[in-house]
């Protein structure tokens, strides 16, 4: 343990003092990295850098969240969960550090120029705040893991509070680091008229461009990104944990686990796309020309591809409800309304029509969706038709597949689709249907209200299986630890395919800065300032998610399997298999 | 062996249904809706996921395995998602770097070479050539004597010709920084450009606005509209970033191209002064 606070003073130091004195550096020279080349270098290294972060960040707020359940219901499976999820959070800590380290000595030996820039602008921030942070974040973190056992019983809520203490100054930190990140893609404008380059360089506060444009939905989309990504490796841990266990009572337990690491990884998923699209939101509203280049040009593929993986991500979320249904008794008995299904089936539809008549943000964009759940919530209440929870969930797998189809369809699959071919052997064809209220034509499934309908229709369908599972549980018997083991590779292919859409999404959010470093600001005058292909992106961010999955899971191993006794058994109080209706 | 054999029966069933439902809908996308293949394929590729979804769902429950086995078939799962991910990404239509790194390179360079960076190496570069070019005329003089005065001569006789040819080559490079600006992306010309309308059709653009008009447009994007895209959430859709990245020569070239449209049978919204 003293190598890594040794490490981690190192680290600081060198954030504290290096950063300073190199950007006092008389023009220093960038320096080749060998072989892949210094876009690719630091790209690897931020991207791990951000992975770590986001499960440092994330993990936290999950254990806080999941020690309080335990302390206020008096159970032991949620103390022992938190538990066994800040000991790899304290493990992988060092390792945060280590590539914060080592992005930034790359960063300076590459980019020394922009470096020094970005110092300069942000000297207090990196010089002062930033190592602050730091330095307090890992003393309460190793205070909160060292004190675990010390402050139990009367004295538990005290431990509490250093975790709510511990999120506070992570969030901070997390915070801190989004402005000149944001920065770099949203300078902030002068609101007086002056150029972008005098504002900067001469009026511009601190504060002004900390809180540029994309700062909150920065923010805002981190946050729930790291929660997403928490729980998803939360369910990983249970998956190896369950895989490894060799008693009953230990798969009981994981079982019970990677349940509540997806619930909260789903849960906080539900809430991404919204985030999502407020952070591009704000990019197209700061300079409309992002919009086509991400939507419509040189980087419409990669959202073609985050259209897959949304899909295969709500797919296996939902296929993990399944599997998990399929083990409570006197399912059969479970009914939902009619009503639900309709609405369920309805929304791509209609929602598509309403938002195309009257686009976001429209106040009727707001109510008419809302009129047409309340009229099915309605009519629920008097009709009472109802269908087995099994239809309900086969007819929401359905809706999940129609739903990432509409995301999916472009206006023509070319990389660049205004310059697509005119003999429209690539396009969506032409054809109106005139319908009073609304013309229809094809070219609507690929236009941004088809794609949020797409995306309100995934949200939805997994909410409602939620809803069923958890009637399913109110009124059936479930025994943990019985769960097919296919749900512990579903678990694990969440958490995979997680990490790899942050790395694709977080590859577009640099790539919309195009040839600048810093958006329409500093220009990047490299070789290396082009879009890469999503074929070489797509090897790149592979290599970096099983880079950072090859050192998760050796520390879920290590750390995980040390704490347990020769027969297998852990160090914490096992915890028995219950009934899901007595809970 | 009986739950297997149902299993097998559930396959084989959704198979039949799913080839069933691919067959309709390649029809319908085929002959009814006339959507091009590669439509048509992503659909009965959506067909086939959700029969194997449904295949999925009445799948056998699988009993739990650990030690060697479960790493293995952990590895193997990686392996899986790892090539099925990477095989996606490279399954899709590509951009090619090349083209943007044309255009980047006519983009960029004249900026660094405004730079003091830039300008030294230019600096050096010329002073470099002309030490070369000076070397070479001192071996000519020396070789040929008055060649060189009648060679200039002719060159100042081409020189009356030499504005209009600049007219020419102005429009040329305006429709070059339209490309470099990818204007594109919003607008069409000649039935080029914006599949998704978010700008005005500019075919007759230069019968429309004055000159003078365009670029206090170009200057500040909120001066002027255009009939049907003056709603009050449309005005700051064209970024005013062009007065601050473009040089006034490349501006001038610009107006030069876009004053020069004056396709009058292509429907062109009005431009609206605000």
């Amino acid at each position: 343990m003293k190598t890594w606070k040794s490490s981690l003073a190192l680290v600081a130091g060198i954030l504290l003092v290096g950063t300073a004195a190199y950007a006092q550096l008389p023009d220093p020279k960038p320096h080749d990295f060998p072989i892949a080349g210094n876009r690719v270098a630091v790209w690897v290294v931020a991207q791990l850098h951000i992975l770590f972060a986001a499960f440092i960040l994330g993990a936290p707020i999950f254990v806080v969240v999941s020690e309080f359940l335990g302390w206020k219901n008096k159970d032991e499976r949620y103390d022992r969960l938190a538990k066994e999820v800040i000991k790899v959070t304290v493990i992988l800590y060092s390792m945060t550090a280590l590539t914060g380290g080592l992005f930034i000595f790359m960063l300076l030996a590459t980019y020394p120029q922009l470096s020094g820039w970005l110092i300069t602008h942000f000297f207090d921030l990196f010089a002062i705040w930033y190592p602050l942070l730091f330095i307090a974040e890992t003393i309460i973190l190793y205070l909160y893991w060292y004190t675990w056992d010390d402050l139990k019983g009367p004295l538990k809520l005290r431990h509490i509070a250093l975790g709510v203490l511990l999120n506070v100054i992570g969030t901070v930190t997390l915070f801190v680091i989004d402005a000149p990140t944001s920065f770099m893609n949203t300078p902030v404008k002068s609101a007086e008229g002056l150029d972008l380059r005098t504002f900067i360089e001469t009026t511009a506060t601190l504060w002004d461009k900390i809180n540029n444009f994309s700062w909150w939905p920065l923010n805002i989309h981190r946050l729930i990104g790291n929660v997403t990504f928490g729980g998803f490796i939360a369910g990983l841990i249970a998956a190896y944990m369950y895989m490894m266990a060799k008693s009953d009572e230990d798969r009981a337990f994981y079982d019970w686990f990677g349940f509540v690491g997806n619930m909260v990884g789903v849960g906080a998923l539900l809430l991404l796309p919204f985030a999502g699209y407020l952070l591009a939101y704000e990019l197209c509203d700061y300079d409309a020309s992002i919009c086509p280049y991400m939507m419509a040009d040189q980087l419409s593929m990669f959202f073609e591809m985050q259209g897959a993986m949304v899909g295969l991500i709500f797919l296996a979320s939902n296929y993990y409800i399944w599997l998990s249904l399929k083990r409570v008794d006197g399912l059969e008995q479970v009914r939902m309304r009619t009503t639900t299904l309709v609405l369920m089936a309805s929304i791509p539809l209609v929602f598509m029509l309403i938002w195309t008549k009257y686009p976001i943000p429209d106040p009727n964009a707001f109510i008419l969706p809302a009129c047409w759940i309340t009229l099915f919530l309605v009519a629920g209440k008097f009709l009472k038709w109802t269908v087995p929870a099994q239809t309900l969930v086969k007819v929401a797998f359905l809706m999940v597949i129609i739903g990432n189809a509409i995301w999916m369809t472009p206006h023509a699959f070319v990389a660049t689709q205004a310059l697509a071919p005119d003999d429209g052997s690539l396009s969506l064809p032409h054809g109106e249907l005139n319908l009073g209220f609304i013309v229809l034509d094809w070219g609507m499934l690929a236009l941004m209200p088809a794609k949020n309908a797409a995306a309100f229709t995934l949200v939805f369908v997994t909410i409602c299986n939620y809803i069923l599972y958890n009637r399913a549980l109110r009124r059936g018997r479930i025994q943990w630890g019985k769960i097919d083991f296919v749900s512990q590779f579903v678990l694990v292919f969440l958490a995979f395919s997680a990490i790899w859409t942050m790395g694709l999404m977080g590859t577009v959010r640099s790539l919309t800065r195009k040839y600048f470093h810093v958006f329409n600001l500093q220009y990047d005058f490299t070789a290396e300032a082009f879009t890469p292909t999503l074929a070489f992106s797509s090897w790149v961010i592979t290599g970096v998610t099983l880079t950072f999955y090859l050192v998760v899971s050796f520390a879920i191993v290590l750390t995980l399997r040390s704490g347990k006794d020769k027969k297998g058994h852990p160090e914490t109080p096992a915890t028995v298999p219950s009934v899901a209706g007595a809970e | 062996m009986a739950p297997q054999k149902s299993f097998v029966g559930t396959v084989v069933k959704y198979l039949f249904l799913g080839g069933l439902t691919a067959a309709v809908l390649l029809l319908l996308t085929r002959f009814v809706f006339h959507f091009p293949p590669v439509f048509q394929g992503m659909f009965v590729l959506y067909v086939g996921l959700g029969t194997v979804v449904f295949i999925l769902l009445n799948a056998p429950t699988v009993s739990p395995f650990g030690g060697v086995k479960a790493l293995v078939a952990l590895v193997v799962f990686y392996a899986l998602l790892a090539g099925t991910f990477v095989a996606g990404a490279n399954f899709l239509p590509q951009f090619d770097p090349m083209v943007e790194k044309g255009k980047i390179d006519k983009i960029v360079k004249p900026k660094l070479a405004a730079t003091d960076k830039g300008k030294m190496d230019e600096l050096l570069k010329r002073s470099e050539d002309l030490n070369a070019q000076s070397q070479a005329i001192l071996k000519r003089i020396e070789v040929l004597g008055g060649a060189d005065k009648l060679k200039g001569a002719e060159g100042d006789k081409g020189g009356s010709g030499a504005p209009k040819a600049a007219a020419g080559d102005l429009v040329a490079l305006g429709i070059e920084q339209y490309d470099l600006q990818e204007c594109y992306n919003c607008h069409k010309v000649g039935g080029k450009g914006s599949v998704k309308k978010r700008g005005p059709i500019l075919d007759n653009i230069g019968g429309l606005m004055k000159p003078e008009d365009i670029r206090a447009k170009l200057m500040n994007p909120r001066s002027w509209m255009a009939e049907g895209f003056d709603k009050e959430y449309e005005k700051k859709v064209m970024p005013d970033k062009y007065k601050e990245l473009m040089t006034d020569q490349e501006m001038d070239a610009l107006v030069a191209y876009l004053s020069s449209l004056k396709d009058a049978s292509v429907q062109t919204p009005q431009p609206i002064k605000k």
